[in-house]
């Protein structure tokens, strides 16, 4: 699969006629499926550059690779001390946060290009678009829930950056590792590809990456969000029969 | 070996889980108790979400149930009519407890009443549980011997004034309908937010408010968890797609491995060695719980999806 990616790369770059600084890319795989022993997925990302074979006194480019998971209405909540406990009492809502979101690039973010180009594109922590809906209650300035939600995000493997690089392997193509944690949320994810020259991005490209449940796993979730009072229903029986077999068996 | 939960939406390992349920049915089977006062609080620290920890260990217990009750119909153990009167209330109070359930997840409330629900319950049962077996050693280590009491003494006369009386041959009582019908109904709101049987609250107030024998009161309070941990678990199935069915079959196997030993350990002990014991153990989590609440946490923020809270 890797193998073909990669003939398939040179075959892109050396054979076909490209217009300059033309970007292409592809994964290893473009579907992942979750399935009971699912404990995280790595796919790789191999890109070529098209004129560098032809042109190789051209300024060194730079690849920024940026994976967005599915966006989904995310809540960050702080707790506060209330009488002796601790409560859940201030909350900011970000209607439409990544549930997942990698940057991985060549050499650090501030080499590749001033700070102003990824402002531009919303490429990495600080930059990433997020509209917040806050109530009407919080008192806190919001800057702290979305550095949480960053924070908490990256504990969970899910946010990264500056954790994985792209790995130049000739003069004109390059790979990077994706990586899915276990707790990855299903849905259609975007692979990003940012080709930089002299801080400037020269062209982009774009890839869909689809992550779902498959077989069992799949039709469990389908079934309990789909007929949830049948789902129920079916748990009740499950553990009826369950339990009385166990009594039959535990007897001998 | 890591199982990923298709409802939990989490990978956790197969033996741990196994070897929790293992553990809790160990206990349960030593002390004669459900366990999902255990089980829930044991998944919660274990990484499950609360509301996942709930709603699936409904679902285990009304497995755990079965056998146990199959066991007292057939020595006659079951009052159908009192265990109908106590399902009926039970059914009401679980459907309001799912309610509340509901609407306390999408506030993001829901683990604070968890918590306090815990804290609450197990401190006031698990210290008077510790009380009384802590007199009953001591008065077996000093030779007193307390004057009996009459069942007709323990029925006090309130409890007759009440109306709606009606008839229960099994358990030998003639006693207003509305008491056995709040108990029921106070351990289905229980099921819905704890998690448990109930089993803990269900079996003294069968003993010390309705007055009935004690030879139907473990088969009839069995009798009524299946039916309202069963229910409990559609309504928390049909609101927040919570319940893990292969999560609940996996502490089931363990549990049942674990209930087997658990019961034969229990033979070689005391009563009230093993009721203080069960106490300790009560306690313990009730104090583990009401730490969480009052130490400040390391963490002050939290992250969740507001979509998977509303329901669908």
């Amino acid at each position: 699969m890797r193998l073909l990616v990669l003939i398939y790369m040179l075959f892109v770059t050396v054979v076909l006629p490209s217009p300059a600084m033309a970007l292409v890319t592809d994964l290893s795989n473009n579907k992942i499926e979750i399935r009971y022993s699912f404990d995280g997925a790595q796919l790789i990302l191999f890109g070529a550059v098209g004129t560098s074979l032809k042109d190789p006194d051209s300024a060194p480019y730079e690849v920024v690779v940026v994976v967005r998971g599915p966006n989904s209405e995310t809540v960050v909540r702080k707790k506060e001390r209330v009488g002796v406990i601790w409560v859940n009492n201030q909350n900011i809502t970000f209607p439409s946060a990544p549930g997942y979101y990698a940057v991985a690039a060549t050499a650090s973010l501030d080499e590749i290009a001033p700070a102003a180009v990824f402002e531009k594109y919303g490429i990495g922590f600080d930059y990433l678009p997020l509209v917040v809906r806050s109530g009407d209650d919080v008192a806190a300035p919001e800057p702290a829930f979305r550095e949480a939600l960053f924070r908490l995000r990256a504990g969970e493997e899910l946010f990264r950056q500056e954790l994985d690089s792209v790995t130049k392997l000739t003069q004109g193509l390059f790979r990077t590792d994706i990586h899915l944690p276990a707790n990855v949320p299903v849905g259609d994810f975007i692979v990003e590809t940012f080709l930089f020259q002299d801080g400037k991005i020269k062209d982009r490209s774009r890839i869909k990456l689809d992550v779902g449940k498959e077989g069992f796993e799949r039709a469990a979730y389908d079934f309990a969000h789909g007929s949830p009072f049948l789902y129920g229903l079916t748990a009740v029986v499950v553990a009826l029969s369950a339990g009385w077999l166990a009594g039959v068996l535990g007897k001998k | 070996m890591p199982l990923y939960l298709p409802i939990a939406e989490l990978s956790m390992n197969i033996f741990l889980v196994i070897g929790m349920g293992a553990v809790v049915g160990f206990l349960s089977g030593m002390f004669g108790v459900g366990g999902g006062f255990l089980m829930t609080p044991l998944l919660i620290f274990s990484g499950v979400p609360p509301a996942v920890a709930v709603a699936t260990e409904s679902n285990e217990i009304t497995a755990a149930s079965v056998s146990g009750a199959l066991a007292h119909w057939r020595r006659q153990g079951v009052d159908v009519k009192m265990g109908a009167v106590l399902i009926v209330g039970g059914a009401i109070g679980s459907f309001f407890g799912a309610q509340v359930f509901t609407y306390l997840k999408s506030l993001g409330q829901v683990d604070l009443m968890i918590a306090l629900a815990y804290v609450v319950f197990l401190g006031s049962v698990g210290g008077l549980m510790f009380w009384e077996s802590m007199r009953a050693i001591y008065r077996q280590y000093t030779g007193y011997v307390p004057p009996k009491l009459s069942r007709e003494d323990r029925h006090k006369a309130w409890i007759h004034a009440l109306p709606f009386k009606m008839r229960f041959r099994k358990s030998r009582l003639y006693i207003s309908a509305i008491l056995p019908l709040a108990i029921g109904m106070l351990v289905g709101v229980l099921a819905a937010i704890m998690g448990v049987g109930g089993g803990f609250i269900m079996v003294p107030a069968m003993i010390y408010i309705l007055g009935m024998p004690t030879n139907v009161v473990v088969g009839t309070s069995l009798f009524q968890i299946i039916f309202v941990t069963a229910l409990t678990t559609i309504f928390h199935s049909v609101n927040t797609q919570t319940v893990d069915i292969f999560l609940a079959v996996l502490l089931l196997f363990g549990a049942v491995i674990g209930a087997q030993v658990g019961a034969r350990v229990g033979l070689k002990m005391k009563g009230e060695q093993l009721r203080a014991l069960l106490a300790v153990m009560v306690l313990g989590v009730c104090i583990k719980m009401g730490f969480g609440l009052v130490i400040e946490p390391e963490e002050l923020y939290s992250v969740a999806e507001a979509a998977e809270q509303g329901g669908h």
